[in-house]
C-alpha cells in the first residue's frame, strides 16, 4: 500500500480531507451552540445559555411523536425504493434489452420534477386511483422520489461489474434468482448503501409531498417548517441538534456492531 | 411620540382589535353538553395558532377530534384545495389577505352562516361586517387577525422613515429587503398610481402604463436590494443578523422582533400601506363543515385563542378581550398612531384578476432584470 | 461491504455439485414454493423477461409515467382548475408562451449555467475527499471516515441552509470574529451574494457526488495501481491512466445527480442568493404560487424543464461515458 502512492499526495488529500469536514461540521457547531442560546430568535452573540429549549422540545410529545412517525415512513419508502431502484437498474444493464435510454430517462423523471408540482400531480394521481390519502400514500410519494436515486447509485457499480462473477456463479449452478443475491447484490453493497441514505435523507427532508399526500399526522419536516413559519427560534436549533446527535450515535454504534461482527 | 401613542391609542386599537374591549368578554367557554355525534374535523392551520390546551378543552366537550395539518404558507393551502376539487380532505383553512378573495373566486370555500356562530358578537364590531370581508353578498370567513404592509426599519441605523422614498436613498444601498410583488403595489402607491387596482376595472391600458412604471422604478433601483424574500422568517433573521436596515414587511414578523426587544419599529409611511386580516374559513364541500362551526364559535369565546395567534404571528387580534391578556411590550408592538391608521386601506375585492394578472408578470420581470 | 475478490474466491471455493448452498439460502431455494414459483420462471425464457422487466416496468409506466401525465393534461388546457361557467378546451398555448418570450426563456438558460458550474464545482471539491476515504484510509477506518462525511447532513436541508446562514451574514460568526480581533470595522456583506450560494450549495448538494464517486472509486483493485507504480507510473500519471477512467462510472452518477436535482429542485439554497439569482424552478412555482395562478402555463413550464434537463444529462453521459463505456 505505502509504494502505491507517494507521500506528498497523501497528506495533501488528508489535508483535503479534514479541511472538508471542518467545512461541513462548521456551521452545525454554530447551530447546536444556538440551542442553548436564552432568547427567542437565533443570532450572535449567544449571549445567556440556557438548557430550556432542550427541556421543552424533551417533553414535546408531538416532537416525539412525529420522529417516531418520520423513522417509519423513511424506512418504508427506503425499503421499497432500494428494492424498486435495483430491479429497475437490473433491467437497465440486462442483456439485449431495448430502449435503454428511455428507461433510464424514465427512471430518472421524478429526480427532477419539482416539489410542489411532483405534490401536486401526485396528489391528482392518487385521487384517480382512489387511494386514500395518509401513512401509504405518503410512503408511496417518497418512494417515487426516491427510486431515481437508487438507480443511479446502483449503475455507479451494475455497469462496470466483471461479468465472470455472476458467470461463475452460473457455471456453479446458481439460477439467475440465487446468483443474484449471492454475488450481484454483494457486489453493489457499497452503492446499495449509498442510495439507502438517500432514501433516508430525501424521506425526512421532504415536506412539501407529505403535506399533500397526508398530513394530518406531522412528521419532523412538516413540524419544523411550521416552526420556523412563526420565527427561527433556538427551539429549531435544538431539535436538529438531538436528531444529530441520536444518529451519530446510532450510526456508531452500528459501526462498532459490524466491525466486531467481521473482526470475529 | 410616546405622547402621540397615548392619546390615539385607543382608536388605532379598535381597529386592530387588541384593546377597547367594546363588548364584554364572556368569561368562561360556556359549558356544552357533551354532543352524542362522533365526528372529526380536520384543520389546516399555522403551528400554535390554536393552543393545545383549548384544542384539548374543546375535544373533551365536544367529543370531536380536531386534527390538525400545520403549514408554512398560503401557496401550499391553495394548490392542495385545488388538486383535491370537490372531494376536499380539510374542513377548515387559514387564509391571508391577499388571498381572500383568490380562495372565494376559485370556489374552494363555502359562505360563512354567522347565525351558527352564537359568540359572533365577541368579534369586534370593525370586523364584523366589513367591506372587504363582504363578496358576492356574503362573508366568507371569520377575521382572526389584523395587519398590514409596513415599513420596517432598524432604528439603531435608521431613524425617521416617513416615506417609502427611503427605500430607494442610495445611503442605504444594498441594506433593504422587500416581497417584490407586494412591494409593486406599494412602489405604485408611491408614484401616485393605485396598487390596489380598483379604480382600473375596465381600463387596462392605464393599468399596464402604472404597472409598468413602478416595475421601471424597481429594476432601477435594484442595487437597493440585498435580497427579495418571501417567507417572514426570512427578513427577521436579515433584520437579526443586520444585513438589512429597511424592509417592506408585513406588520407580524416585524411585530414579533418589536415584542421579543430587537430595536425594529414599523411605520406606515405617509403614501399610505394595505391592510388585511387572516381568516379561519369553511372549506366548500367540506365533510365536517358543521363541526367547522363548532370549532369556530369556541375559538370567539376563548380570548386566549386570539391572544395565542397574535403572540405566534405578531398581529393584531380581531376578538374581544385578548388586549387583557396580552403584556405591554406584545400590546405596543400592534400599535399604530390614528394618523397611520388612516393611512390603511384594505384590500378589495374588486378587479382582482387584472392586478393579479399585471403584477405576477411585472414580478417576474424585476427579477429577471 | 463485502469485497469483490472474496466473493469470486467464495463462489470458485464451492464444491461444483448442483443447488448445494450453506445456510438459509439453500433451504429457500430447494423449498417447494420456490420450485414451483420463482424457480420455474427462471427455467422459462419468458419467465426470465417477466421476472426481470415486469415489476420495474409496471413500476415506470404507473408511478413514474402516471402523475407526470396529470401535469401534461393540465398543460394542454386552457383553464385549469375547470370554474363554473368557464370552457377549458384543449390548447398549445402555455407552451407556445415560452417560446415566445425571453422572460421565462433567460432564467431557463441561467439555470442551466448555473447547475452547470455547480455540478463541475461539486466534482473538483468532493473527488479528493472521494478518492481518500475510498483509497487511502484503511479499509477498517472507512466507515467511521464515511460516518463523519454522512452524520452533518441528518440535520436537514432548512437547519442546514441556516446555519451557513449564521455563518456567513453580517452579524454571523466569521464577521463577528473578524471584528473581535480587529482586522475589519464594518462588517463585510458575504451573505446573498454569489460567494454564499456557492459555499451552501456545495455545503448543501455535496452528499449527491461523494457517495456515488466513493462506491466507484472503491471497486478499483488496488493491484491495478501497485503494477502501475512497478513500472514507473507518477501519481499523476496513475490518476489520470487508471482512476480516472475506472471511476468514469462514479462521475457520470455523481454529475448527473447533482445536475438534475439543481436545475429543477433544488428551492433550499437559493435562500443563500442574492436579488440576481433567480432560476427556472422559481419561475415555475410563481405560476403555481403566485396570485394569478396559472397551472397550465406552470406545468407546461415544468415539462419544458423535465425534456431539457433529462436531454441535457444525456449528452453529458453520451460525451463523458462514450458509447462503449457506459451502458446507457
Amino acid at each position: 500500500m505505502r509504494n502505491m502512492v507517494s507521500d506528498a499526495p497523501r497528506t495533501t488529500l488528508t489535508a483535503f480531507y479534514w479541511a472538508f469536514i471542518l467545512y461541513l461540521l462548521l456551521p452545525l457547531t454554530l447551530m447546536m451552540a444556538m440551542s442553548f442560546k436564552d432568547a427567542n430568535f437565533v443570532a450572535f452573540p449567544i449571549g445567556d445559555w440556557t438548557l430550556d429549549w432542550y427541556a421543552k422540545v424533551m417533553q414535546d410529545k408531538q416532537f416525539l411523536e412525529a420522529c417516531l412517525y418520520s423513522i417509519m415512513i423513511a424506512a418504508a419508502s427506503t425499503l421499497a425504493a432500494t428494492t424498486l431502484g435495483t430491479w429497475i437498474a437490473m433491467l437497465i444493464v440486462a442483456d439485449g434489452i431495448r430502449g435503454r435510454t428511455i428507461i433510464f430517462a424514465l427512471a430518472c423523471l421524478p429526480a427532477v420534477v419539482p416539489g410542489m408540482i411532483s405534490a401536486i400531480s401526485l396528489r391528482i394521481f392518487i385521487s384517480t386511483i382512489d387511494m386514500p390519502t395518509g401513512t401509504a400514500a405518503i410512503i408511496l410519494g417518497h418512494t417515487v422520489h426516491a427510486v431515481p436515486f437508487v438507480v443511479v447509485m446502483a449503475l455507479t457499480r451494475l455497469r462496470s461489474m466483471p461479468r465472470n462473477l455472476v458467470d461463475a456463479a452460473r457455471d456453479l449452478g446458481a439460477d439467475g434468482v440465487v446468483a443474484f443475491f449471492r454475488v450481484t447484490l454483494p457486489y453493489l453493497g457499497p452503492a446499495l448503501f449509498g442510495g439507502m441514505i438517500f432514501c433516508v435523507l430525501l424521506s425526512i427532508d421532504d415536506f412539501v409531498r407529505t403535506f399533500f399526500l397526508g398530513g394530518y399526522r406531522p412528521t419532523l419536516p412538516m413540524l419544523i417548517f411550521a416552526k420556523v413559519q412563526g420565527g427561527m427560534s433556538p427551539e429549531i436549533n435544538a431539535m436538529a441538534t438531538i436528531v444529530l446527535v441520536v444518529t451519530a450515535a446510532v450510526g456508531l454504534y452500528a459501526e462498532f456492531i459490524t466491525r466486531r461482527a467481521r473482526t470475529r | 411620540m410616546s405622547d402621540k401613542l397615548t392619546t390615539t391609542r385607543r382608536t388605532a386599537l379598535k381597529l386592530f382589535g387588541t384593546g377597547a374591549a367594546v363588548l364584554a368578554m364572556p368569561s368562561i367557554i360556556r359549558p356544552r353538553p357533551a354532543w352524542a355525534e362522533n365526528g372529526v374535523l380536520n384543520v389546516t392551520t399555522y403551528d400554535k395558532f390554536l393552543p393545545q390546551e383549548f384544542l384539548e378543552k374543546f375535544q373533551k366537550d365536544t367529543g370531536i377530534e380536531v386534527r390538525i395539518r400545520l403549514t408554512d404558507d398560503q401557496g401550499k393551502q391553495y394548490n392542495l384545495l385545488t388538486a383535491e376539487g370537490t372531494n376536499p380532505s380539510t374542513d377548515m383553512v387559514t387564509v391571508a389577505g391577499h388571498r381572500y378573495s383568490q380562495f372565494i373566486s376559485s370556489k374552494l370555500l363555502q359562505p360563512l352562516d354567522t347565525g351558527k356562530i352564537s359568540n359572533w358578537k365577541n368579534l369586534n364590531t370593525a370586523y364584523q361586517d366589513a367591506p372587504w370581508a363582504r363578496i358576492d353578498g356574503n362573508l366568507w370567513g371569520l377575521p382572526i387577525l389584523a395587519g398590514y404592509e409596513g415599513l420596517a426599519r432598524n432604528v439603531d441605523y435608521v431613524k425617521e422613515a416617513p416615506s417609502w422614498e427611503i427605500m430607494f436613498d442610495p445611503q442605504y444601498k444594498g441594506q433593504t429587503s422587500y416581497i417584490v410583488s407586494d412591494f409593486m403595489t406599494i412602489a405604485m402607491q408611491y408614484l401616485g398610481h393605485d396598487g390596489d387596482f380598483v379604480t382600473y376595472a375596465g381600463k387596462p391600458e392605464i393599468a399596464q402604463k402604472a404597472t409598468n412604471e413602478a416595475r421601471d422604478l424597481l429594476i432601477k433601483h435594484k442595487d437597493m436590494v440585498r435580497k427579495y424574500y418571501d417567507a417572514g422568517s426570512e427578513v427577521q433573521q436579515m433584520f437579526i443578523n443586520e444585513d438589512i436596515y429597511l424592509a417592506h414587511s408585513w406588520s407580524g414578523p416585524a411585530a414579533k422582533l418589536i415584542m421579543d426587544g430587537h430595536p425594529i419599529q414599523l411605520s406606515v409611511p405617509k403614501e399610505g400601506t394595505f391592510g388585511f386580516c387572516y381568516t379561519l374559513n369553511v372549506v366548500n364541500n367540506a365533510p365536517n363543515a358543521e363541526n367547522a362551526y363548532k370549532l369556530l364559535d369556541a375559538i370567539l369565546a376563548s380570548p386566549e385563542v386570539g391572544a395565542a395567534m397574535t403572540r405566534q404571528s405578531g398581529y393584531s387580534s380581531t376578538m374581544n378581550g385578548v388586549a387583557d391578556l396580552l403584556n405591554d411590550r406584545e400590546k405596543l408592538a400592534s400599535t399604530l398612531s390614528q394618523e397611520e391608521v388612516d393611512r390603511i386601506i384594505f384590500f378589495s375585492s374588486i378587479n382582482r384578476d387584472m392586478k393579479n394578472e399585471m403584477i405576477d408578470r411585472a414580478t417576474a420581470e424585476v427579477k429577471a432584470a | 461491504m463485502v469485497n469483490s475478490n472474496t466473493i469470486a474466491g467464495d463462489a470458485a471455493g464451492r464444491s461444483a455439485s448442483i443447488p448445494k448452498y450453506s445456510t438459509g439460502i439453500a433451504r429457500i431455494v430447494n423449498s417447494a414454493i420456490y420450485r414451483h414459483t420463482l424457480g420455474a420462471a427462471v427455467e422459462s425464457p419468458i419467465g426470465r423477461v417477466i421476472l426481470l422487466a415486469g415489476v420495474p416496468l409496471i413500476w415506470l409506466i404507473m408511478l413514474h409515467i402516471g402523475p407526470i401525465y396529470q401535469m401534461l393534461k393540465i398543460s394542454l388546457l386552457s383553464h385549469y382548475p375547470v370554474q363554473p361557467g368557464v370552457e377549458s378546451h384543449f390548447t398549445l398555448d402555455n407552451y407556445a408562451i415560452f417560446f415566445r418570450e425571453s422572460l421565462y426563456f433567460t432564467p431557463l438558460i441561467k439555470s442551466f449555467i448555473f447547475a452547470t458550474a455547480a455540478t463541475a464545482a461539486t466534482l473538483v471539491v468532493v473527488y479528493p475527499v472521494a478518492y481518500y476515504v475510498a483509497k487511502i484510509v484503511k479499509p477498517e477506518g472507512r466507515s467511521k471516515a464515511l460516518l463523519l462525511l454522512l452524520v452533518p447532513f441528518w440535520a436537514g436541508e432548512l437547519i442546514r441552509t441556516f446555519s451557513v446562514i449564521m455563518l456567513l451574514a453580517n452579524r454571523g460568526a466569521v464577521n463577528v470574529l473578524l471584528r473581535e480581533i480587529g482586522l475589519i470595522d464594518r462588517p463585510i456583506p458575504m451573505l446573498y451574494t454569489s460567494f454564499s450560494l456557492g459555499f451552501g450549495l456545495v455545503y448543501l448538494i455535496c452528499l449527491y457526488m461523494l457517495l456515488p464517486l466513493y462506491s466507484a472509486i472503491e471497486k478499483i483493485p488496488g493491484q491495478y495501481l501497485d503494477a502501475a507504480a512497478d513500472l514507473g507510473a507518477g501519481p499523476f500519471t496513475r490518476f489520470r491512466r487508471i482512476i480516472l477512467p475506472l471511476s468514469k462510472d462514479g462521475i457520470v452518477s455523481g454529475c448527473s445527480l447533482v445536475f438534475l436535482t439543481c436545475i429543477g429542485v433544488f428551492a433550499t439554497p437559493m435562500l443563500l442568493g442574492g436579488p440576481n439569482t433567480v432560476m427556472f424552478p422559481e419561475t415555475i412555482s410563481g405560476f403555481f404560487h403566485g396570485a394569478s395562478d396559472k397551472w397550465p402555463v406552470g406545468a407546461a413550464f415544468a415539462l419544458i424543464m423535465l425534456v431539457t434537463a433529462l436531454i441535457a444529462a444525456g449528452i453529458f453521459m453520451r460525451l463523458v461515458g462514450g458509447k462503449k463505456g457506459s451502458a446507457i
